[in-house]
């Protein structure tokens, strides 16, 4: 087959992901737009009634809102490691996974951005957050883990939202050549009148290099900071320096779960068996496996430092959070981050795409308790017993938090539906 | 309007840049249109470092400097104690500068890239000139590309 042709194989079989959508593909759209719907729908309730309707109580009054914030940053990491570190280290199985990746990033992201504003309560504040010169008299304070949340995740929402759509802008070029309409009239502006000319390419191979190297440090520098958001008080069970490795890696683990959650049913629906491989399927569940250990080595040294240690706060937070009320779901945390993915040291099963998406979703199931937990219980059981407390969700909490993987997941089907799924330039400079 | 060479082949269509510049044609009066990059473009047509770096450089400093003069300059002025904190507290200001020197450095990026690319541009989004998957060699004959 002559190049040309092989090339245009590539555009059509990518391309075609794009086209009519199926049974299955509406079905599920219409089950994660309903669930944005109910989302929204108690969120209103929330406004309308106040932070009441949440199950916060004295002295729990971070709970499943910010679990959720924090989930959710932390699933966006694996984009950027996908797309911007493993671009730096010439990682060539990173073309399949890339564009998926990316998308990820901005839209769980985008999910992430609205937990604040939800556990805010009077969310048409938020702006206070944000400085500018006011006749209120006030100013942030930049000594505050929430002033750095508010500029780290601002810098990586907007690094990655360029990120993505640099990546696009050849694709968009090709894809206005099959389409038609409408569509072909969308991918013509997107693509800004990208021709291919050399001076076009010579620049761009430098943007997408410093793009890269730009993005990378946020990969450690944005969870580390949300981690802070935690460490910087002296709540026992948050005040530990070992909180932002800790979360970075474990923000990668959970992010490279749902990667693999999100890419094994696109490559079987999609047919894009020839252009992701078991070969990358392995590569990327080898990057499970190795954050799996280093979360597995912090949960060990988190229990150690405590244990051997002499501070008596610290002690009773980390036996209240293996043996007290909580303890099923620690106890499932570390079964489903710990142990599972230790499985895949077989290569077989590293190979095995159905049990990989599996062990993505009990590692993304194990990630959201993890978080819970270290927020919940070291809140509900802190210095003083005559304060301690519990906390229990309430149905607008539990409807909201659905609500955010129905938001989530209905903008990766209506990616997968209208943008390209993976890199067709790069993949074509790789043939 | 000059000469125009279509190649299916990227290994043909390298020789014939190659012959071309060992001809010597001047590299400012070939235009070459590739469905992807092609690194070894940039070999045989030397002498054309993208000054995108430049942007990426200037970016990113003003960034780092905006970072600074904002948190230092507007908490002088707005001298509240928080915490029993400094009122210039360099750590924390140090986070809020990253963020900036990368925001900017990649926005700076990313606008350099467009105005050496030339980018967006109207008569490509007009224009139904269109070469597929194909490798092309336009030679112009004016003085300039």
């Amino acid at each position: 087959m002559g190049n040309v042709h092989k090339y245009a194989k590539v555009d059509r079989d990518i391309l075609a992901a794009m086209g009519k959508p199926g049974r299955l593909y509406l079905a599920g759209l219409a089950v994660t737009a309903s669930l944005v719907v109910i989302g929204g729908i108690l969120w209103a309730y929330q406004i309308r009634n106040g932070l009441g309707v949440a199950g916060y109580t004295h002295p729990v009054n971070w709970a499943i809102y910010i679990t959720n914030f924090v989930f959710w940053v932390g699933i966006a990491h694996s984009g950027t490691l996908i797309s911007a570190v493993l671009f730096l280290f010439r990682a060539r199985y990173r073309t399949s996974f890339n564009r998926a990746a990316e998308a990820m990033t901005v839209f769980a992201l985008m999910v992430a951005g609205l937990f604040p504003l939800i556990h805010l309560g009077r969310s048409w504040v938020f702006y206070y957050l944000i400085p500018y010169p006011n006749q209120r008299q006030l100013w942030v304070n930049f000594r505050s883990p929430l002033v750095w949340d508010v500029f780290a995740v601002g810098t990586y929402f907007t690094v990655s939202l360029v990120f993505f759509y640099v990546g696009m802008l050849p694709d968009f070029a090709v894809a206005k050549r099959y389409a038609e309409g409408i569509r072909k009239r969308i991918y013509t502006v997107l693509s800004l009148g990208w021709k291919g000319t050399d001076r076009e390419w010579r620049h761009y191979g430098m943007l997408y290099l410093f793009l890269a190297a730009f993005a990378t440090p946020l990969v450690a520098s944005v969870h580390s900071v949300v981690s802070w958001d935690f460490a910087m008080s002296i709540v026992p069970g948050w005040h530990t320096t070992i909180f932002a490795p800790y979360f970075v890696a474990g923000a990668i683990l959970s992010g490279t779960a749902m990667v693999i959650t999100l890419v094994v049913p696109l490559r079987k629906t999609m047919n894009l068996h020839e252009y992701i491989t078991d070969d990358h399927f392995e590569s990327i569940a080898k990057i499970l496996l190795f954050t799996s250990l280093i979360v597995s080595y912090a949960y060990i040294v988190e229990f150690g430092l405590a244990s051997y240690g002499e501070n008596v706060f610290e002690k009773e937070a980390f036996r209240y959070r293996a043996l007290g009320e909580f303890r099923y779901l620690t106890w499932a945390m570390i079964f489903c981050n710990s142990l599972v993915p230790l499985t895949l040291f077989a290569k077989r099963l590293r190979r095995n795409t159905t049990y990989l998406l599996v062990v993505s979703l009990l590692v993304n199931v194990g990630m959201w308790l993890e978080r819970f937990v270290i927020i919940v219980t070291s809140l509900a059981h802190d210095f003083d017993p005559y304060v301690w407390g519990t906390y229990r969700p309430t149905y607008v909490e539990v409807g909201i938090s659905l609500g955010s993987f129905g938001l989530f997941f209905m903008l990766y089907l209506l990616f997968v539906k209208n943008l390209p799924v993976l890199s067709i330039t790069e993949i074509k400079e790789h043939l | 309007m000059g000469d125009r060479r279509i190649f299916e082949d990227r290994e043909q269509f390298l020789e014939a840049l190659r012959r071309l510049v060992r001809e010597g044609v001047p590299g400012e009066r070939i235009r070459v249109i590739t469905p992807f990059g092609v690194p070894e473009v940039e070999e045989i047509l030397p002498g054309k470092r993208s000054k995108v770096r430049l942007f990426a450089l200037v970016g990113a400093a003003s960034g780092t400097v905006t970072g600074f003069a904002f948190t230092i300059l507007t908490s002088l002025s707005w001298p509240l104690i928080v915490g029993g904190k400094p009122i210039v507290s360099i750590p924390p200001f140090i986070i809020i500068a990253f963020a900036l020197t990368i925001l900017f450095g990649a926005l700076s990026t990313f606008a350099g890239f467009l105005l050496l690319s030339r980018l967006p541009s109207l008569r490509g989004i007009r224009s139904g000139e269109e070469y597929g998957n194909a490798f092309v060699i336009l030679v112009e004959d004016g003085e300039r590309r």
